[in-house]
């Protein structure tokens, strides 16, 4: 009964959806918003990667509460996953391939992690893209080694400091300028590493920020250990 | 002006410093909280008592709109953004238990501010997407408030509440992504001002469909009002008082801000008067049905959120106003009871005889039944006289279908509420014990604040019309967001 | 003509994994198996949003990518797939964090067991009684009343 219930609803949903994406235009978005943007975008904001520049200058907002989204979200788990204690067992060890393999990649990781996000404004990537490969690279060294574990203090440091920074950034427009999270310092010319004003600087700490909570996060998802009974 | 912006980043800001901060000083990260709260407070108060009440608009970053996000500023959301601070202060949690790891109180009032700081942005906003993530913010910090307690009904309550919340967050962004479609544009004003040519055919009632269910997660809707009972009987008291009380209200200015910018047509009104009116019978049955005192009230409050919204179904500023004094006055009632379910959180029947043990409570309780079933002079009577009249006057079948509804739960409300005070009046064996002073104390403010409302209930009452008549005039929102915008087809014509 | 029909594909594809995922966050039983069911239907959602920016024969939004005065296509739908995408990764990972909590307690991850769990030890909680008589015989239903256990996760604070 309920199984037929289930079908019938999604049945009805996908054909609802079906109906509903018959009626849009394919392939000629009305480009409202979107026009006006790819025109003024390189002269405000000066930088050359134009989903950035909406990323971090015409929708900072949006950005802000995503990155507190995923603070949100791993401060909630570090609640729920509780704190580990140091002397209970952890996992054994990955083998040979594995921890010879996380040598090896944590570097390179690092460095494509640093290169993504310092280039955000110039080709696709960001803070968010770049971020993450910079958990990954922490992770797969915890993972190789699971006693060796990651240090909660600093990260948790490093988490509050780049998302203190990036409101910092916004608020100090917010005195010079009057306008919160309004792209300030030079512009420079278009295609350059500095360029954009703080735009480099705002994806660098989001790409901080982000690196340090998910390398946290999944370090702690891994680490949890069973509740005395 | 654009100070604004401060009680929404102010509290995040704390929110990300207080963990490092708590390694460094017990003492400032205890006090961080509160003070950022009261700071946001006191700007927006400043703003309430500005003599100019015209609604203005913020361009965030300097961006004109529609290329940035706006807030937009008018009596209605100054309203709900000064309850934001106000109500999280009153259900802060002040106590000093001894907590396992020392940066658990850092993360609980971590969460709370992000509550905070969501719910302040999301009743000034001004554009859809940001409105989407403001949401999502205000549901991701719920999710770890409501498992505060840790057991495991609370933890299984938990997870169904984020997977019916997250997917009704999908159902909300197809229908962002329809309206995208279909317009081009995210920016609310802008959307008002395309939507008579571009939203009138079934695509654009879809995507209002697709984005009540979704922001209906947390107004407590039906269909997807399953994680009610659920959630309240499970979490703590003071954050089930949160959640019904002031998260359930800021979902409900989302779609009516929706609604009245956007949506002007009828088909939209009448798929929320439909849903609202199975929102009253759903919840109101089940209340009378429940055996325990949070899922009672639980219940309750899905009933009254489904007057909420069959109020703000009423076309023009008449649905405006009795929508909106349906809202303030089931804020005040619910926050307030769920203060006293703090201690009364047994079964009904544990809780007889609880007169004795705990009389101001008993009374208020009294008080708050009486406002809530809607007997006169109290405000819970005006604002249900204004719900009905306006239905009656509309008079379509599905409107008197909806008064009817209303008829009956009163009648049901008032069977089980004084069900319940007969109860509570009976002697018995084994009182419930008394309330601390935190709970009362939450619950006697908010008392007497309903008695001055009912001493003072004309100016009151014209102050919230002049709010509603500002709130729902069309014209002006999409004037002040573009002052002196000629169309959008002139502006096509000027490239 | 070709265009045309390429997006037709992606649209029916990304309304498909959304019918999919819709499917199996109603119809599993094993909790995991919701929250992947959500990941699916997130992914169709994002698909969804990025064709709305979709034009054919467009060059990526990047200054001095493409050839010179080319047409781009919308940035908008690409910034906002950005942030869902990562709140969608926030709120999987909190899911995943309370579901290993929700199994170490109970030891089970059926949906129905649970439900009985939680039934059944709110019912103890609030001293009301539990919906289903534990004196009726066994007999004829689909799942049996589960009997209070002790389990490792006892309430905190």
């Amino acid at each position: 009964m309920r199984n037929l219930a289930a079908i019938l609803f999604t049945g009805g949903l996908g054909f609802l959806l079906l109906v509903i994406a018959s009626q849009l235009d394919f392939g000629h978005p009305p480009m409202v918003v979107g026009q006006e943007i790819l025109d003024v975008a390189g002269d405000q904001v000066g930088a050359a990667n134009i989903v950035t520049s909406v990323l971090l200058a015409y929708r900072g907002i949006d950005t802000l509460g995503e990155l507190s989204i995923l603070f949100a979200a791993a401060t909630a788990a570090g609640l729920v996953l509780g704190h580990r204690h140091g002397d209970a067992p952890s996992d054994p060890e990955g083998g040979f391939i594995l921890r010879a393999g996380a040598d090896l990649l944590f570097p390179l990781l690092l460095v494509v992690g640093f290169y993504i996000i310092l280039h955000g404004h110039l080709t696709p990537g960001g803070g968010f893209q770049g971020g993450v490969i910079l958990a990954a690279a922490f992770f797969v060294g915890v993972l190789g080694r699971p006693a060796k574990g990651l240090n909660h203090d600093v990260i948790s440091v490093i988490e509050g400091l780049a998302g203190a920074a990036f409101i910092g950034i916004g608020l100090w427009a917010l005195f010079l300028e009057g306008e919160f999270l309004k792209p300030m310092l030079d512009k420079g010319t278009l295609g350059d590493l500095i360029s954009a004003g703080t735009l480099p600087l705002l994806s660098l700490a989001l790409g901080l920020k982000v690196g340090s909570e998910l390398a946290g996060l999944m370090t702690s998802l891994s680490d949890t250990e069973a509740r005395e009974p | 002006m654009t100070n604004v912006i401060l009680p929404v980043v102010l509290p995040l800001l704390a929110a990300f410093l207080l963990q490092p901060l708590a390694r460094l000083s017990g003492v400032v990260a205890r006090l961080l909280g509160p003070l950022v709260l009261l700071v946001g407070l006191v700007l927006l108060l400043r703003l309430w008592f500005a003599p100019d009440t015209e609604p203005f608009t913020v361009a965030l970053g300097g961006f004109a709109p529609p290329l940035g996000i706006v807030f937009y500023v008018d009596q209605l959301a100054l309203i709900f953004a000064i309850a934001v601070p106000l109500f999280t202060l009153l259900f802060w949690n002040w106590s000093a238990d001894a907590y396992e790891d020392s940066q658990e109180k850092a993360r609980q009032d971590a969460l709370m501010l992000l509550l905070a700081a969501s719910a302040t942005g999301l009743a000034l906003s001004g554009d859809l997407f940001n409105i989407y993530v403001f949401y999502e913010l205000m549901a991701v910090a719920s999710f770890g408030l409501v498992v505060l307690r840790g057991t495991g009904p609370a933890q299984i309550a938990t997870v169904r509440y984020l997977l019916l919340s997250a997917f009704g967050s999908v159902l909300a962004l197809v229908g962002i992504a329809i309206l995208y479609t279909q317009t081009g544009t995210l920016n609310l004003a802008q959307l008002g001002q395309l939507a008579p040519t571009s939203l009138h055919g079934p695509a654009g009632l879809a995507a209002f469909g697709f984005m009540l269910v979704g922001f209906g997660v947390k107004a407590e809707l039906f269909p997807v009002n399953t994680w009610v009972p659920e959630v309240y009987a499970t979490a703590p008291a003071r954050i089930a008082g949160l959640l019904a009380g002031l998260v359930s209200k800021l979902a409900v200015l989302v779609v009516v801000r929706l609604l009245v910018v956007v949506y002007q047509d009828t088909a939209a009104s009448q798929l929320l008067l439909v849903l609202g009116t199975l929102t009253i019978l759903f919840g109101e049955f089940a209340a009378w049905r429940s055996k325990d005192f949070p899922r009672m009230i639980g219940f309750s409050s899905i009933g009254q959120l489904g007057i909420v919204f069959i109020g703000f179904s009423i076309p023009g500023p008449w649905g405006m106003l009795a929508g909106l004094a349906v809202a303030l006055h089931h804020l005040l009632i619910k926050s307030a009871l769920f203060g006293l379910a703090n201690r009364w959180s047994g079964s009904l029947e544990s809780l007889a005889g609880g007169a004795r043990s705990a009389p101001i409570a008993a009374g208020l309780f009294v008080l708050f039944a009486l406002s809530l079933i809607g007997v006169p002079p109290l405000p819970g009577f005006w604002t249900k006289i204004l719900v009905l009249t306006g239905l009656a006057q509309e008079g379509s079948g599905l409107h008197l279908m909806a008064l009817g509804a209303i008829l009956l739960i009163t009648a049901i409300e008032a069977n089980y509420l004084f069900r319940f005070a007969t109860k509570l009046f009976s002697t018995s064996d084994r009182p419930p014990a008394s309330h601390g002073l935190m709970d009362i104390g939450a619950a006697v403010l908010i008392g007497i604040a309903l008695v001055a409302v009912t001493i003072q209930i004309d100016p009151v009452g014209d102050r919230l019309r002049a709010v509603a008549r500002q709130a729902a005039d069309r014209e002006a929102y999409i004037s002040t967001v573009f002052p002196a915008e000629p169309t959008i087809a002139a502006r096509e014509d000027r490239r | 003509m070709i265009d045309l029909n390429f997006v037709t594909v992606l649209y029916v594809g990304a309304i498909g994994l959304l019918v999919i995922g819709a499917v199996g966050l109603v119809m599993c039983n094993n909790v995991f198996r919701m929250v992947l069911a959500l990941v699916l239907a997130e992914a169709g959602v994002n698909l969804l949003l990025i064709l709305a920016g979709y034009r054919g024969d467009a060059a990526a939004p990047i200054l001095g990518f493409g050839p010179e005065g080319a047409q781009m296509v919308d940035p908008v739908p690409q910034v906002l797939v950005l942030t869902a995408i990562v709140i969608g990764v926030g709120v999987q990972a909190l899911a995943v964090a309370v579901l290993v909590r929700v199994f170490h307690a109970y030891g089970t991850l059926d949906m129905r067991e649970l439900k009985a769990h939680f039934e059944f030890e709110l019912a103890a909680e609030k001293t009301t009684e539990p919906p289903r008589s534990t004196e009726e015989p066994a007999g004829g239903r689909p799942l049996s009343p589960v009997p209070p256990r002790p389990h490792p996760g006892e309430a905190r604070s």
